[in-house]
């Protein structure tokens, strides 16, 4: 028996049962949203399956090979893999040594999942995830765009669970259908003229109207101490107006008019360079016009067998997924990290082009008030650890670039699951410390102006970041 | 004396007398106590209108500070705090003494927290020093007032019952409403407890605009649910007959038969196979892809075959039902099963568990059959069970629409035996012959939730007069009143609003009714101010009445017959009132009262958060038990004193091994005799409340004293001041002290006393139980030292003393407690000192019938209390 945590927890106890609760926990929403006329602050997540290639030291192949890049913060070199980022280098952080607890003993089959909401969703049963972080973000700042968040995916719809298909979850942990297809992305930011949305939001108006009717009604029926209570409810419907006026104001401004020249909307996947640059382009043009400041896309399914085992067909390789199982074929390595290196060279070009626009409505230019991150949650062979994660722009945000961050204990060569091509590597034993995701999570989301202290029950912020 | 008594209460066993015992002594047992304590009572010796001394409104001890405390402050603090110097704008001479009205009570908070934790006077001044004793003196005195003073803060406002449902509330009422089976799943945010635990209380139970547009959307999908459109969906139909498996496994190539008279056949029978009951064939069997039947007619009772499946304890039967599920509507699963031997020890039932696998790695399963279904009949005479599942609310395979066959589109059920068979030549087996699944399933079409909405009517072809006959109907039930016409016009302007962009009535009338789900009168429980208003407090209407009782006792809204009653104005009748309490206590309705009562009066949801119970089916049968004794209890009209102490408990067969009650079989909970060896009986003793009230590895005195102070006695002790010391664990001494000792030890600081000696004894006296409150004798080799000295003196020796003490000496106390529990329950608000005569009066009434727990409910209902605003 522990006598401190007995008076710890006591009081802890006892507070619990009090004032603390008093507060419904929902109002919290409402705190710090962000005004209209700031600069936009925007955040994108680019998530790629089946992790990278880490051969071992003492594979000839690790010279060129291994993903993550050798030295220090800021003397830090590039590999073959990520080469294509050296351009780049002073707008990019790459980091290692992160990862979510939770998933850490999970197949790597089942971890897109949870690489945005860090949820504990185990490899059976029943399932249950939880909010991803662009969603966090899109509650705060969803209201001033067009369109809340752009959630897309090679393989589009929501998948199966621990089998996504889409980054996003809400806040009730149900997954966010994403768009796969172009032409229909590109309808829905720049054509369609929101009919439906008009006809219903007028349908909500008048029902607004005959509840304050009947509202005020039974309130003359009250007494004056009861009628302070149903002010609440009346509140309650007026703040719903004022919400619908706003959706009225996106029904009535018209859509923005956008440069089409650099989209191919019927490309497909089997067509990689043209479909993954179209599908970057609609990011980069849903940016520029302001119909979202939040967006997701996923590279494909985890697990192969899919449109997205096409997109390595863009560096004359067949089947991404497989690249992963093949890597003590010849070249296998080598191939493997042919396919990323192609995977950083698209997120390169979309950096890039952020980065020569300048920002349309405020400081900078748009990689500057962008964080774009890039990742995947396993490194080596379906091993849920040390994700290899870049972070690109952000400057005026806060975010200083140009560094290799290592975070954690006992990995700093990245040896630990290194080599490794059977199952028998994501079940052995964590040997080595890492720290948890979701602080960078935290970090971002500071960043981005919403006020919170925690993620995914992980509170604090990453050090040096 | 005793003697005498002890006899007596053997012959009446449990049940409350009247029977009077007339020595002081200590008894003997605790049945004894039971009656002695009654004959203590003073609401039983009091003649009518006395008013109690229960709980008087405190009031200021402003003499003893001038006597005592003000000296002392005088001596020690006044050089700083006083004409001379005012450190901190401090003057302790400038302080109202009197904290109950005056205004000083925050700067006191502040005396009391820095004299109890000995921060002043500052220790380097050797002049001001205060003796212990002194500071003991000081900090007695404040936390005595401070207590008064947040009492009478809390308890002078006056609070109203006007309030919202709540979010179950709200949950039952829709599915009242509308005759659905199952809740819609809701996201509404949970409710926050008020002091006393309530979760219905008035003022806690806000409204956002984020709840607002929630409450909307839900109607609109429990309307949905409820109402069908077009043509009645085809039902698609898996029927999987034994006998057909058999002869399809038999046909063909080498079938790997086997003998039930076989030696082999040990092999075999702990896996499911098809046996053939009359020849003894079997052979093995998992089942393969089922796909529906187009003829095949759900429903149809066909013979008894002698081939049957044969699921043995823990195996399952899983069944490939491929992609043809429809999205939504009820999954009806007819399973006929019987046992394969009858012994009353073993029991099983079944589980269903609804599962897709779409590739490596990305799979899920859920448990879909709301509670496990007990096999009850002989394999000779197999009994149909059936389990309802809708479709749309569970987890689904979301490629199972692909056109492609990669991810993997199949959708299975797999039927589990669960069961305490132990093994031996005849195992206790389920035996099933026959399987059907049907989806969508409906009882009728169009469903009966359909046309309570729209309703036969030869109107049917003018919307305009067929609107206002639904309309009318369904505002009745929404708004629990008679609608005025005008109140259906504006519904109407609604719907005509809507119609055009509809294509049919249906669609346009169900937007118009999900806004009258969102009405205030839906969401709030009313108290109309009248004109013609005489009596202070005035009588709430009958119809009124109807919903406060429905929310208390159903937590939903009132029926027709309730309905009826208060428009004919015959509610409030004493007879017809006393015959419909009777009703709705004996409806099923009523489970949802102890249900939500009990788990809020305890505080039973904080188990949910209680990690170091690991065992799933153990927590819920801690959580559930105390919900089946207050049931048990209410059933039977019991003597509320059980909850103190009862001579049986409530078991299922997890709990009663938890506690070594012998004997109990199967998941349901049963009374069982509570032999003095189990120390058990009543709710103190229960796993649910010793466990949530550990620290996960040990038992928590401090947080049973005080749970026992709060929930039992209505007494709850002050909330601890902030900065209080530490128990320094890096203090050897206190290292070798026992759990107790180290209490006593903490309790003798000075700062710590004036609490803890009333919250610390409370709790020692658990100390027998362990954290998943097991009963134990020894901690760490030492035997437990469960006697503790209340403030009182009063000795309490372990948890049979306690109960004799309570049973003895606070029955009053405790029924006090129970009467003020049960109204603010029952209200939906806090109380308040201008409720202290009703509760005494309350309690008085009570105790003269015999502290029957149902007398209880009729007293509370046609008490003034709940027929007033």
């Amino acid at each position: 028996m522990n006598n401190k945590s007995m008076l710890l927890s006591r009081r802890a106890f006892l507070r619990g049962t009090g004032v603390a609760l008093a507060l419904p926990w929902f109002e919290s929403f409402a705190a710090g949203s962000p005004s209209v006329n700031e600069t936009p602050k925007r955040f994108v997540s680019v998530y790629h399956p089946d992790g990278v290639g880490l051969p071992l030291k003492s594979d000839p192949a690790w010279q060129d090979w291994s993903w993550f890049p050798r030295g220090g913060e800021k003397d830090f070199e590039l590999t073959k893999v990520l080469d294509v980022l050296e351009p780049l280098r002073s707008e990019i952080t790459i980091y290692s040594g992160l990862s979510h607890p939770a998933a850490r003993q999970v197949h790597g089959h089942s971890n897109a999942d949870q690489y945005l909401t860090g949820a504990p969703i185990g490899g059976d049963g029943p399932y249950k995830n939880s909010i991803s972080l662009d969603q966090v973000y899109a509650e705060h700042a969803g209201d001033f765009t067009r369109h809340s968040s752009l959630v897309m995916s090679t393989n589009g719809g929501v998948g199966g669970p621990r089998g996504a298909q889409t980054q996003s979850f809400n806040r009730e942990g149900r997954p966010i259908p994403a768009m796969n297809k172009p032409k229909e992305i590109f309808d829905m930011l720049f054509v369609t003229s929101g009919k439906d949305a008009a006809a219903r939001l007028a349908r909500s108006k008048s029902a607004l109207d005959l509840l304050i009717d009947n509202s005020r009604s039974l309130g003359r029926q009250l007494s004056s101490r009861d009628q302070e209570t149903l002010k609440q409810y009346l509140d309650a419907v007026r703040d719903t107006e004022l919400k619908l006026a706003k959706a009225q104001k996106w029904i009535d401004t018209p859509i923005p008019e956008v440069d089409t020249r650099n989209l191919h909307l019927d490309a497909e996947p089997k067509e990689a360079r043209l479909y993954f640059q179209t599908m970057y382009e609609l990011i980069y043009l849903a940016f520029l016009s302001d119909s979202t400041r939040v967006a997701t896309f996923q590279l494909g399914r985890e697990n192969g067998e899919g449109p997205h085992d096409l997109l390595s067909l863009a560096v004359g390789l067949h089947g991404a997924h497989g690249l992963t199982h093949e890597v003590k074929k010849p070249d296998g390595w080598k191939n493997l990290g042919t396919y990323n290196r192609y995977q950083a060279e698209e997120f390169g070009r979309f950096a890039q082009r952020l980065k020569e626009t300048p920002e349309p409505n405020g400081q900078g230019n748009m990689l500057d008030n962008t964080l774009a991150m890039h990742g995947s949650a396993s490194s080596s062979f379906h091993l849920s650890r040390n994700y290899p994660i870049i972070s690109a722009g952000g400057k005026n945000l806060g975010f200083t670039n140009g560094r290799y961050l290592k975070f954690g204990k006992g990995n700093e060569d990245n040896q630990a699951g290194a080599g490794i091509d059977t199952d028998a590597g994501w079940t052995a034993k964590v040997e080595v410390e890492e720290l948890p995701l979701a602080k960078l999570f935290v970090t971002i989301l500071q960043r981005l102006g919403v006020e919170t202290d925690s993620f995914g029950g992980y509170s604090g912020t990453l050090n040096r970041v | 004396m005793k003697i005498f008594t002890t006899t007596i209460l053997v012959i009446l066993g449990s049940t409350c007398t009247l029977l009077a015992a007339d020595g002081l002594e200590t008894p003997a047992t605790l049945e004894a106590a039971k009656e002695l304590g009654r004959v203590k009572s003073r609401f039983l010796k009091e003649t009518s209108a006395d008013t109690k001394a229960v709980d008087a409104i405190p009031t200021a001890n402003v003499d003893h500070f001038q006597a005592s405390v003000a000296p002392l402050l005088n001596k020690s603090c006044l050089a700083c705090h006083g004409p001379e110097k005012s450190e901190g704008r401090l003057r302790v001479d400038q302080l109202n003494p009197d904290l109950l009205t005056g205004t000083d009570v925050e700067r006191w908070r502040e005396v009391y927290n820095v004299i109890s934790n000995s921060v002043m006077p500052p220790e380097d001044q050797p002049d001001y020093a205060l003796a212990d004793v002194d500071r003991g003196h000081i900090a007695d005195w404040l936390s005595g007032e401070l207590n008064k003073a947040s009492l009478i803060r809390r308890n002078n406002k006056v609070h109203s019952s006007f309030r919202r449902l709540t979010k179950y509330e709200y949950n039952y009422a829709l599915q009242d409403l509308l005759g659905l089976p199952f809740a819609i799943p809701n996201t509404l945010p949970p409710e926050t407890a008020s002091e006393d635990g309530f979760k219905n209380s008035s003022e806690l139970l806000q409204m956002s605009a984020m709840q607002f547009e929630t409450y909307r959307e839900i109607g609109l999908k429990a309307l949905k649910r409820a109402t069908v459109t077009g043509e009645r969906p085809q039902t698609v139909t898996y029927i999987i007959s034994m006998q057909e498996e058999m002869n399809t496994a038999m046909s063909g190539k080498d079938p790997k038969t086997f003998d039930k008279s076989d030696e082999s056949y040990k092999k075999q029978r702990n896996q499911p196979h098809l046996l053939n009951r009359e020849s003894g064939t079997g052979i093995r069997f998992s089942a393969g892809k089922s796909m529906p039947q187009s003829e095949a007619v759900a429903g149809q009772t066909p013979a008894v075959s002698p081939v049957v499946l044969v699921l043995p304890r823990s195996k399952e039967l899983k069944l490939d039902l491929d992609r043809f599920l429809p999205d939504e509507g009820i999954m009806r699963v007819r399973i006929r099963a019987g046992r394969s031997t009858m012994n009353p020890d073993e029991f099983a039932s079944l589980r269903l568990i609804f599962s897709a696998h779409t590739s490596n790695n990305a799979n899920f399963s859920q448990v879909v059959s709301a509670r496990d279904i007990p096999v009850t009949e002989p394999g000779d005479n197999p009994q149909f069970i059936h389990v309802d599942i809708p479709l749309s609310d569970i987890q689904r395979n979301p490629f199972r629409k692909l056109t492609t066959t990669f991810p993997r589109r199949d959708e299975f059920l797999h039927i589990q035996n669960v069961s305490n068979a132990t093994g031996g030549e005849e195992r206790l087996n389920v035996l099933i012959d026959h399987i059907e699944i049907s989806a969508p399933f409906y009882e009728q079409w169009p469903p009966k939730t359909h046309t309570d909405i729209f309703i036969a009517s030869s109107n049917k072809g003018d919307e305009e007069i067929y609107g206002r006959e639904v309309l009318n109907r369904f505002l009745r039930r929404v708004w629990r009143r008679p609608i005025t016409a005008e109140e259906v016009g504006q519904f109407m302007a609604l719907y005509a609003k809507y119609r055009p962009e509809f294509s049919t009535f249906e669609e346009a009338m169900l937007e118009v009714l999900a806004t009258a789900l969102a009405t205030p009168e839906f969401l709030y429980l009313t108290q109309r101010a009248t004109a013609e208003e005489t009596q202070s407090p005035a009588n709430i209407s009958e119809l009124e009445l109807a919903s406060r009782l429905s929310i208390f006792l159903w937590s939903s809204i009132p029926d027709d017959e309730l309905l009826k009653l208060a428009e004919q104005g015959k509610l409030r009748q004493p007879n017809v009132l006393a015959d419909q309490v009777n009703r709705m206590l004996a409806d099923p309705r009523s489970r949802r009262f102890s249900q939500n009562f009990v788990e809020q009066w305890l505080g039973t949801d904080r188990l949910n958060s209680v990690t170091h119970v690991t065992d799933n089916s153990l927590k819920e049968a801690m959580q559930a038990e105390p919900v089946a004794f207050f049931d048990e209890v209410l059933r039977r009209n019991h003597c509320i004193m059980d909850f103190i102490h009862s001579d049986y408990v409530m078991v299922n067969e997890r709990l009663a091994t938890h506690y070594g009650i012998s004997g109990v079989y199967g998941p349901h909970f049963r009374k069982m005799p509570a032999d003095p060896h189990t120390h058990r009986g009543g709710l103190l003793t229960g796993a649910a409340i010793l466990t949530m009230n550990s620290d996960g590895k040990d038992s928590h005195p401090l947080k049973r004293g005080v749970w026992m102070l709060k929930r039992i006695l209505d007494d709850p002790p002050p909330p601890p001041p902030p900065n209080v010391p530490e128990v320094d664990l890096t203090n050897p001494e206190i290292l070798k002290m026992t759990l107790k000792e180290r209490i006593a030890d903490h309790r003798n600081k000075s700062a710590c006393l004036s609490c803890h000696s009333r919250i610390d004894p409370w709790g020692i006296a658990f100390e027998n139980y362990d954290a998943s409150g097991v009963y134990r004798t020894q901690i760490k080799d030492q035997p437990v030292d469960a006697t503790s000295e209340l403030f009182n003196r009063q000795t309490l020796a372990g948890m049979d003393g306690l109960k004799k003490y309570l049973l003895t000496d606070r029955q009053d106390q405790f029924a006090r407690a129970m009467v003020h529990k049960l109204t603010a329950y029952a209200l939906g608000r806090p109380l308040s000192f201008g409720d202290r005569a009703d509760i005494d009066s309350l309690t008085s009434q009570l105790r003269q019938r015999n502290d029957g727990l149902v007398d209880l409910i009729h007293l509370i209902i046609s008490s003034n209390l709940f027929n007033s605003k």
